[in-house]
């Protein structure tokens, strides 16, 4: 008798369903979100170099190969976060008595909404 | 059932004997099409005219015994509830549910989920269980509709062939059964979720999970175990930093 | 089939659906030093208790009582149910299902947070404890979950039971079982045995009962002496999907749908079962009446409509229409929302815009083990309990939702009892029983892995024509040529049955010699109802004879007896009478104000 058979596991397993792709996608989301607070610390680092140092590192980060990083990071931070806010209403359900709230809903009070309000109290502050 | 004898589909199945075989093999078969079948309809028809040896479980045949999950076009699917009429004219490949040892055919083995379910007690827990003397505890709507949705997990293992955690990490206790020890914590009845915090939390029982998501997105009963399971992992973060602060036996 | 091995306990159970995990955990609880079997050929959580939908009966709301209780129940049953275990069930089911309660069940609950009740047919008060619509299963996964709390309750889960060990001295020891995952026959043996494998709805073809349900535990205990009881009393339910035979809830009328044939019109008015209130008037639905009467009464009515021509032919047959719409989308969805899942799926209609079709389909089984009001066989240490038992409570028509009460409560009280006489009778023969599950292994063996033996019948040409015997010959109508008949295919098939060949002569989960010994089972079973109903000439509840339409309580006020023969002749009909305690026979009247008035028990 050879008994159970285990079926092998491929190493290319994340290919096998398209959800485990989407997964795959918002979890290297992050390596850019990781990547950018580097850029981040380092500006932050120059502007205590001086205001030459600041406006040096100003310039080396406006180049055409930056701005299109730039970009790539902006829009994987925007899916980083899409996919956190679609996943805050399965972690955190909201009850109003035996009513949960649907998860669009959630989706907005947890997460578009404080975060659309965020960036508009920063925009303003910026902006005045 | 009526059949139309005209039109037929074929469907390949995985066989493995391990009596006899090493690896597996795909047979094909033609079965008759009719629109009102299931794909559990088209394997009882090959078992019953055409190839008695052909082993797969089955039972209600409505969607809540759980028996007949299986990895249809690569998809898990409860075999009752998947349309012969939503893949014809093409083929169909039914496989047994990934992530489990085979035992032949299309049955897989259960025992690592039942010790999985086991593990997390799932039970209310509280002294006075076997005591009916006051009547029924009492429980709000509001308080049902905390765990109910965690209650309708029909045991079919479809969460763990599409979790690909459960596939490559055998200390990972799974969907099912995770959401089911998370269902007895949000019961207000219960006063065990401390007992089988100390189960859940352990090395990669719980933790184990990244959150992929397929689980509840192949749940017949929608369930949400990954839901579930990310609310437990708060509870138990919570629990973390309540040991860290007042150790377990310190009398607080 | 391999060599055998052999495996000691206290109790042993069969079926480990709701009977036998309440009898597992009612051993477990009360006596912690036994060791309990619990031997299923499938799962605990695949068993058929999982497909019951509408709720359990039992009185908790102070608007109830015991006594009106009882009388739903025997009146429902044509006065062949026994009085003293219907007063016996009707009084535990309060802390039994308490009990279920405290294990975690999740029961639908009024805003106060008490459990909340639906009215159900045939009961003057609304009593049915109601998991939305799937109480069952919600029943069998508290049970069974709460018996993974308990480590002397040892599952054989996956083990087919095929025949009953018992010891010199006439009592039952155990039984001999297969373990499909290596085909090893094992012997299981215990100081008492309890069997809890349902009901055999599977020897018709359109029924609402899984494929599992094949009256295996009824044969076996048949074929080791003890009579099956009351077999002619078949339920049919009136609401199930056409095709599939999908059951459609009997809460889906507690909750006001109605009835109507092609027409439109609500027939049930024109069978005595009352008036047809309009589904707006503040009294409908009402208890006792029309759509909420029996189950027996309503799939009567079904068929005289279908001869008047007045139902609705489709390509499943003729069905009528049961209309939920006035109920609106949202309370469908709170109350009977697998209803509304069901009829998407396997009817491709919506029942919150359309009216669903059903029929009339084999639901339960009346009768049974013979048991008494303690769940004892005829054979020492042998008890039964749940669908495959008859106490009888059910009687000649069980009233939707006692059954789910009766596997907790005859459940219970069997693991008791059964508890006590292991207590009281703990020495056997070890080698002796294992001679007889060796000698069943080998019986298996030479019966079906003779290779020798070719070009049999296939095991779906006899279960098909068996399902057509019955079906014409023992449905809800039934006479005297029609009965017989019946008997001969069935005698016929019996015979044909040693000439089925199989394909599969190999060990590991042999599901096709599963389905060989369940066929066996089936012929058992359908035996035993043919001939129980051809010899009542009398009709009373499920039980339809056209050649004698009326109740005749002075020859038939009593259970009948089958007896199986060993020597292959037809079973031998026995009576015993039925216990009446305060509740004399009456007229069973259906309809406004119908039910138990205050004066009217003695």
């Amino acid at each position: 008798m050879s008994g159970q058979y285990h079926r092998p596991h491929g190493w290319a397993w994340f290919l096998e369903r398209p959800g485990y792709v989407r997964f795959m996608v918002r979890e290297f989301t992050s390596f850019f979100v990781a990547g950018y607070l580097i850029v981040f610390l380092v500006t932050l680092g120059r502007l205590g170099g001086g205001e030459a140092a600041f406006a040096e590192w100003l310039g080396a980060v406006s180049g055409p190969g930056w701005m299109a990083a730039h970009v790539i990071a902006l829009v994987a931070a925007a899916w980083h976060s899409i996919t956190w806010f679609a996943a805050v209403p399965q972690a955190m359900p909201i009850y109003l008595g035996e009513k949960r709230l649907p998860a669009p809903l959630a989706a907005v009070v947890m997460g578009y909404g404080p975060w659309l309000t965020v960036t508009a109290v920063i925009v303003w502050w910026v902006l005045r | 059932m009526t059949m139309s004898a005209q039109q037929t589909m074929t469907i390949e199945v995985f066989r493995y004997h391990p009596e006899t075989d090493d690896e597996p093999r795909f047979q094909a078969y033609e079965v008759p099409y009719d629109e009102d079948w299931v794909v559990l309809d088209a394997l009882n028809w090959i078992k019953d005219h055409v190839d008695g040896s052909l082993t797969h479980r089955w039972s209600c045949r409505m969607g809540v015994c759980g028996s007949c999950g299986m990895m249809v076009n690569g998809d898990p699917k409860l075999t009752c509830a998947a349309f012969l009429k939503d893949y014809y004219p093409r083929p169909i490949k039914v496989e047994p549910l990934v992530n489990f040892p085979v035992e032949r055919d299309l049955v897989v083995s259960l025992d690592g989920f039942m010790e999985k379910l086991e593990a997390v007690k799932p039970y209310i827990i509280r002294d006075d269980v076997n005591d009916t003397s006051g009547g029924e505890y009492l429980q709000s709507p509001a308080e049902l509709a905390q765990y109910k949705q965690y209650s309708m997990c029909i045991n079919c293992m479809l969460c763990y062939a599409a979790c690909p955690v459960a596939g490559h990490e055998d200390e990972f206790l799974g969907p099912a059964a995770l959401a089911l020890g998370h269902r007895y914590n949000k019961d207000s009845r219960d006063q065990g979720q401390s007992e089988r915090l100390d189960v859940m939390l352990v090395g990669e029982a719980i933790w184990g999970c990244t959150f992929v998501g397929e689980c509840t997105v192949v749940c017949p009963k929608h369930v949400d175990p990954a839901g579930a399971i990310q609310q437990a992992k708060a509870v138990g973060a919570q629990e973390y930093f309540k040991r860290f602060v007042a150790p377990k036996g310190a009398g607080v | 089939m391999a060599h055998g091995t052999t495996h000691e306990h206290d109790v042993i159970i069969i079926g480990g659906g709701g009977a036998g995990l309440r009898a597992s955990i009612a051993i477990a609880q009360e006596n912690p030093d036994f060791s309990v079997a619990c031997v299923s050929k499938v799962y605990p959580m695949r068993s058929h208790t999982v497909t019951a939908e509408g709720g359990a009966a039992a009185k908790i709301k102070p608007n109830d009582s015991l006594e009106d209780h009882i009388y739903d129940t025997i009146s429902g049953a044509d006065w062949l149910a026994d009085q003293d275990a219907v007063e016996y069930f009707v009084n535990e089911a309060p802390t039994e299902m308490i009990q279920l309660e405290h294990w975690g069940c999740p029961w639908s609950r009024e805003p106060d947070g008490s459990v909340a009740v639906r009215p159900f047919g045939g009961m003057k008060i609304e009593r049915t404890w109601f998991a939305a619509d799937k109480t069952g299963f919600h029943m069998l996964h508290s049970l069974f979950q709460t018996t993974l709390k308990y480590g002397n309750i040892v599952r054989y889960d996956e083990h087919f039971a095929t025949r009953l060990l018992i010891d010199g001295n006439g009592r039952c020891r155990g039984c001999a079982a297969i373990e499909l995952r290596t085909g090893t026959v094992r012997a299981i043996l215990g100081k008492a045995v309890i069997i809890c494998t349902g009901g055999a709805g599977r020897v018709f073809p359109f029924t609402t009962n899984g494929s599992i349900k094949t009256g295996d535990g009824m044969s076996m205990a048949y074929r080791a002496g003890v009579a099956l009881k009351d077999m002619e009393f078949i339920q049919y339910h009136p609401t199930g999907l056409p095709g599939t035979g999908i059951l459609i809830t009997e809460a889906s009328r507690g909750e006001g749908g109605i009835l109507v044939n092609k027409d439109g019109y609500r027939y049930l008015q024109d069978y005595e079962l009352g008036e047809a209130l309009d589904v707006s008037d503040p009294r409908h639905p009402q208890k006792r009446a029309m759509e909420l009467g029996p189950r027996d009464r309503l799939s009567q009515c079904f068929i005289k409509e279908r001869w008047a021509g007045r139902t609705i032919e489709t390509k499943d047959g003729h069905v009528v229409h049961l209309d939920l719409r006035h109920l609106g989308e949202a309370k469908i969805d709170k109350k009977i929302p697998f209803v509304r899942e069901l009829s998407r799926n396997y009817a491709g209609i919506d029942p919150v815009y359309k009216p669903i079709p059903v029929r009339p389909v084999v639901h339960y089984v009346m009768g049974g083990i013979d048991v008494d009001s303690n769940s004892a066989t005829s054979v020492p240490g042998l008890y039964a309990a749940g669908e495959c038992a008859c106490v009888s409570i059910n009687g000649a028509n069980r009233l939707g939702s006692n059954s789910l009460t009766e596997l907790l409560v005859f459940g219970a009280q069997a693991g008791r009892h059964a508890a006590r006489f292991a207590m009281d009778n703990p020495d056997y023969d070890v080698p002796d029983l294992e001679a007889q599950a060796e000698d069943e292994g080998a019986r298996i063996r030479r019966a079906w892995f003779d290779t020798s033996r070719k070009d049999g019948e296939r095991i779906v040409t006899l279960r098909t024509e068996l399902h057509e015997a019955m079906e014409d010959g023992a449905g809800i109508y039934r006479n005297a040529d029609s009965l017989q008949a019946a008997c001969e295919t069935i005698a016929d098939l019996h015979e044909r049955y040693r000439n089925v060949t199989l394909d599969d002569h190999t060990n590991s989960f042999n599901t096709e010699l599963t389905a060989a010994l369940e066929l066996g089972s089936l012929l058992d079973v359908a035996e035993a109802m043919a001939h129980s109903a051809v010899e009542r000439t009398e009709s009373r509840g499920s039980h339809q004879r056209l050649d004698h339409t009326e109740r005749n309580d002075d020859d038939f006020l009593a259970h009948s007896m089958a007896f199986h023969q060993n020597d292959g002749s037809p079973p031998r009909i026995e009576y015993k009478p039925v216990t009446i305690t305060k509740w004399p026979p009456g007229a069973r009247t259906y309809g406004a104000g119908s039910g138990l008035k205050k004066s009217e028990s003695t």
